[in-house]
């Protein structure tokens, strides 16, 4: 972000009147006390309440990851909270459902980022150029998935990738001896889940890029493509220049709606067979939820996933200063 | 229109649209059948047409499941804390672009780090203080968290739209002498309808779909909303998937109804709010 | 200076918007006793509707000084509310509860009460089996039924058309598979994507015949270790069904109530599961339709696993309690609440609810001499059936969560061909390590 546009009145044009970022408190009191007081008035509602129901909380959970808290009142002599340092995060490291996670994890931000964005690229760059027809139905086709709740989608897709589905029942018409070995292979468990993921979800980015394309004057292509550039030198060389920024705000995006992922997987599989489609979040959920409650550990889980996120987030910003993308 | 792009290119693309197409319309379609069969026909005949269409599934979900006035919290929840997202997102936001503050890095990086924080990592946290302030069962303990969650997306995006709002509009108006919470209502407010739109859409979805926390923080069933009523009815143990169906449809055609009245707002919408990080 | 008069009128707005949403909130002031209940609901269930009007607002109209504000859930959003408010004590007075399992955390901080001493007289109405102590070794909720956790289901008529009859012991099972597999049928289903079903409706079963409930008890008691050659030979069976293959991987994916349509129209000759799925193929009273008719109910057999090779317990099945309702611990014995919230538990065990319940193959009652004349041919089997076997230990009912999660993953892991006998059994004895260090 640069530093010019968070300030005021840097600009040119005040006639006469200073601008209150270059003022002396002292000279112009007033001002400065109205601007600290408007100011205030602007940003406190929000930060109290965000403060109070998000960020004091999280701060609580990030505490309590450090401490054996497992349930109970707080700060009662009868259940008193030891503070005992990294174990929860020690825990969590060994336990090889936690590599599981992690890995599927990976996979669906791989899907999110090298899968969801560009596809949702292609179709939007398609149909905001009017290649197919049909435009404002192939738009709709392809965002709906993203309003439809997730118990739905994930019931749904169950059945339909059940041994007993018509994913199978097609592929015996082809061959009576395929099985479907889908969820039992733990290779391939995670493709049923990925292919859902990648149609839910690029409705989003398609969205995104089909807004951002359209601010793109479209005499600046038509001038292209009169000097003699092709669709895809058009493409190449005027517009993806022009939406690098979306494309990081939405790798952004797809970084930390990875991690959260839940609720899907949690009705299309519940982490099953033996836990290896688990994702961190239902790793998490799992730990303070189901069987024996652990909550340290899944305020541990949480931890790392909001730090991972922040890694993630830092790298890919990393890469894009190294490839010099940014324009303005 | 030309059609510059070749043969194969388009096969390819058609057939891309159209599998995108047959996988949207496909399960929307297989709920509202499924929603028509008994139970007992559903599992012999999961994916064919009802042989035998049965009405009584969704009366009788909306009246087990007391839909009416779960309807009636999920509007209220949906749109209260929609307004209020939008109110402080922007005003926040204004602040944050337009007035200088060395407070505003902090501020303002304290929100961006809660696009990264999930309900259910604040969810004990956050019922142990809803609990210690006397907030469980109220309307207000629920709107807060909501509000509070929907903000860190809001402030991002509206921090960033209002910066691209030329500082020159902010300064003219401080010329005239209006003060900063006029400058926002009479400028910057109206200018940012479009970042309004975006961010009114990501939130409506958002909470009108949101059950863990309204299950957590509200024991009442006069404060429950939607979503907690149709969990009543599904999951891997429900023993009847024609109300379980029924039940789901009823969550689900609000919203598409939702996206068929602002289609094109959405397109606008998203397209002021995108912008460049 | 002017703040404009817009932002006062959105703030008012605001704070109008505000207090109107807090007033819908305010509960009135009350008299009569108010009992917090959390109600475990499935509102899809073919006696939701009757259920309450008939046995809630019943019991409403009945005591007109009790006042009950209940909580519905049902699946996972229950079990988050059950979690949320044992972690923060803030437990309802009457609580649906299971006599272990998903239950484990109310029953270990003893967070309900024993209700034995309640019962009192009434203790004579009930079967004994009924009343056994939980997991937390006293009466912590009272069981609506009995439940016997394993059962094979027979579909006689695809036995005969094969020239097939119900097997004695496992070498004839197996030697029938090739058969059936010839036919285009499956030997045995299983809806077991979840992880609890393997355990519950096959595996529990398997341990109570090679080692029986004296010798659980040992590894309970630390005296006898999981990685110990017996132990290891009942997950060694458990792995031969799947190299026999009696039990196909298929199971591990399949979801669990997606077995009921496949077993109705002969997919398979056998299923495993709870005696519960009974109430699956009964009559739906609010449709009229079965997904086995009761004319055809008659073929349908139900039976336990055949002899395992090696077993001290011959026909057994496993066997727990039912669900109930239990108590919060904090109400003060002899109070007037105490009072109220018996009887509402009571009212929810009167004879009446226990027939609704056995007529829609809901539970089979723990109460004594409940029957009903209105029974399908099906339900009529079932209630033979629970004279005829009798059960041992349910693992997750005995072991602790932690201890039977790697049992639970490990059969499954078992299955996919992830995971040898060994290694479960060296899982499961660290976490049970794990377990009774943090007891110390």
């Amino acid at each position: 972000m640069k530093a010019s546009a968070a300030g005021v009145g840097l600009g040119p044009g005040a006639t006469g009147v200073v601008s209150p970022g270059s003022m002396k408190p002292t000279k112009v009191s007033g001002a400065k006390h109205e601007e600290r007081w408007a100011y205030a008035l602007l940003v406190m509602p929000a930060v109290l309440v965000y403060w109070a129901v998000m960020a004091f909380p999280a701060f609580f959970s990030v505490g309590l990851s450090l401490t054996n808290y497992n349930g109970g009142p707080l700060w009662s002599s009868m259940n008193p909270v030891k503070f005992i340092g990294l174990s929860n995060y020690i825990k969590m490291l060994r336990d090889p459902f936690f590599s599981v996670s992690l890995k599927n994890n990976m996979l669906i931000i791989l899907v999110s980022v090298f899968g969801q964005i560009p596809l949702g690229f292609i179709l939007a760059y398609v149909l905001s150029r009017r290649l197919v027809g049909l435009r404002d139905f192939f738009q709709s086709m392809i965002y709906v998935p993203t309003v439809i709740s997730t118990i739905v989608v994930g019931i749904l897709w169950q059945s339909i990738f059940s041994p007993y589905g018509p994913i199978t029942e097609i592929m015996q018409q082809l061959n009576p001896m395929w099985e479907n070995t889908l969820f039992i292979n733990p290779r391939t468990a995670m493709i049923p889940v990925l292919i859902v993921i990648l149609w839910m979800y690029t409705g989003t980015y398609l969205i995104i890029f089909l807004a951002n394309l359209q601010k793109i004057d479209p005499e600046v292509i038509e001038a292209a493509k009169i000097d003699g550039a092709t669709e895809w030198q058009a493409l190449r060389y005027v517009i993806l220049p022009a939406l690098s920024g979306v494309v990081v705000t939405s790798a952004i995006l797809a970084i930390s709606g990875s991690l959260q992922s839940f609720s899907l997987i949690f009705a299309m599989t519940a982490g099953n067979p033996a836990r290896r489609t688990s994702v961190l979040s239902l790793y998490m959920y799992d730990a303070a939820f189901r069987g024996a409650p652990d909550y340290g550990l899944a305020n541990a889980i949480s931890t790392f996933i909001v730090a991972l996120s922040l890694v993630l987030i830092a790298l890919l910003k990393f890469v894009e200063n190294r490839a010099g993308g940014r324009e303005e | 229109m030309k059609r510059e792009t070749s043969l194969p290119a388009r096969v390819l693309l058609y057939s891309v649209l159209l599998i995108f197409t047959f996988m949207t319309l496909y399960p929307v379609f297989w709920l509202i059948m499924s929603s028509f069969k008994t139970t007992q026909e559903f599992q012999v005949n999961r994916l064919g047409l009802p042989r035998r269409w049965i009405l009584t599934n969704y009366p009788l979900a909306w009246k087990i499941g007391g839909f009416g006035h779960l309807f009636i919290n999920s509007i209220i929840y949906t749109v209260g804390s929609t307004l209020a997202v939008v109110l402080l997102s922007l005003s926040a936001g204004f602040a944050f672009a337009k007035i200088k503050s060395r407070a505003t890095p902090f501020l303002h990086g304290s929100f961006v780090i809660g696009i990264l924080l999930s309900a259910e990592a604040v969810l004990i946290p956050l019922f142990l203080m809803a609990n210690a302030a006397g907030l469980t069962d109220t309307r207000i303990g629920i709107l807060l968290p909501y509000i509070g969650m929907g903000m860190p997306k809001g402030i991002y995006l509206c921090t960033e739209y209002i910066k691209s709002i030329p500082d020159s509009l902010v300064e003219s108006a401080r010329i005239d002498g209006a003060s900063y919470p006029r400058i926002f209502a009479s400028i910057i407010a109206p200018m940012a309808k479009p970042v309004a739109t975006t961010l009114a859409i990501l939130n409506v979805t958002g909470v009108w779909n949101e059950f863990m926390l309204v299950n957590v923080l509200t024991s009442k069933a006069s404060l429950k909303s939607l979503p907690v009523g149709i969990l009543k009815f599904s999951g891997a143990l429900s023993s009847d998937y024609g109300k379980q169906f029924a039940a789901l449809a009823v969550g689900m055609l609000p919203m598409l109804i939702f996206y068929a009245i602002f289609r094109n707002q959405i397109t606008k919408g998203v397209s002021a709010g995108a912008v460049k990080g | 200076m002017s703040f404009g008069k817009s932002v006062l009128r959105v703030v008012a707005a605001f704070t109008l918007l505000v207090s109107l949403f807090l007033v819908g909130a305010s509960a009135a002031a009350a008299d009569p006793i108010v009992l917090r209940v959390l109600y475990y609901f499935d509102a899809t269930s073919p006696g939701a509707q009757r259920e309450l009007t008939e046995v809630w607002e019943a019991f409403d109209k009945a005591n007109p000084d009790i006042k009950v504000v209940r909580e519905d859930l049902f699946n996972e959003p229950f079990h988050q509310k059950t979690e949320i408010y044992a972690a923060t004590g803030q437990l309802p007075d009457v609580i649906y509860m299971w006599p272990g399992g998903r239950s484990s955390t109310l029953h270990t901080k003893k967070l309900v009460k024993d209700l034995a001493p309640l019962l009192g007289e009434a203790r004579s109405e009930f079967s004994e089996a009924a009343l056994a102590p939980q997991a937390a070794g006293y009466l912590a909720e009272l069981p609506i039924g009995i439940t016997l956790t394993h059962v094979l289901f027979a579909n006689q008529k695809l036995l005969k058309d094969l020239g097939l009859t119900i097997p004695k012991t496992y070498e004839e099972l197996k030697a029938m598979v090739p058969k059936i597999k010839a036919a285009g049928k499956d030997a045995i289903l299983m809806g077991a994507q979840d992880d609890w079903v393997m355990q519950s409706c096959l595996y529990s079963m398997i341990v109570g015949r090679m080692l029986g409930d004296a010798y659980v008890d040992k590894l309970i008691e630390g005296t006898a270790k999981f990685t110990d050659a017996p132990f290891v030979n009942t997950l060694k069976f458990y792995k031969q069904l799947y190299t026999d293959g009696v039990l196909s991987a298929k199971s591990l994916q399949t979801p669990y109530n997606e077995v009921n349509g496949l077993f109705a129209s002969g997919k398979a000759v056998f299923m495993i599961d709870g005696d519960w799925k009974v109430g699956n193929f009964l009559t739906d009273i609010t449709t009229g339709q079965a997904l086995i008719p009761p004319e055809q109910q008659k073929g349908i057999v139900m039976t336990v696993f055949p002899e395992i090779p090696g077993e001290i317990n011959h026909r057994t099945s496993s066997s727990v309690v039912g669900v109930g309702f239990g108590m919060n611990a904090n109400i003060p014995a002899g109070s007037e609440k105490e009072k109220a919230a018996w009887k509402l538990i009571m009212w929810l065990n009167s004879p009446e609810v226990q027939r609704e319940r056995l007529e829609t193959g809901a539970a089979f009652p723990s109460r004594k001499g409940v029957t009903s004349d209105r029974l399908e041919p099906l339900a009529q089997t079932r209630a033979k059936f629970y004279g005829e076997y009798g059960g041992t230990y349910v693992l997750d009912n005995v072991l602790e969560a932690s201890v039977y999660l790697p049992i639970n993953v490990g059969l499954q892991e078992i299955g996919l061909g992830l995971a040898t006998p060994e290694q479960v059994a060296a899982n499961t004895q660290k976490a049970y390590d794990a377990w009774k260090a943090a007891q110390k």
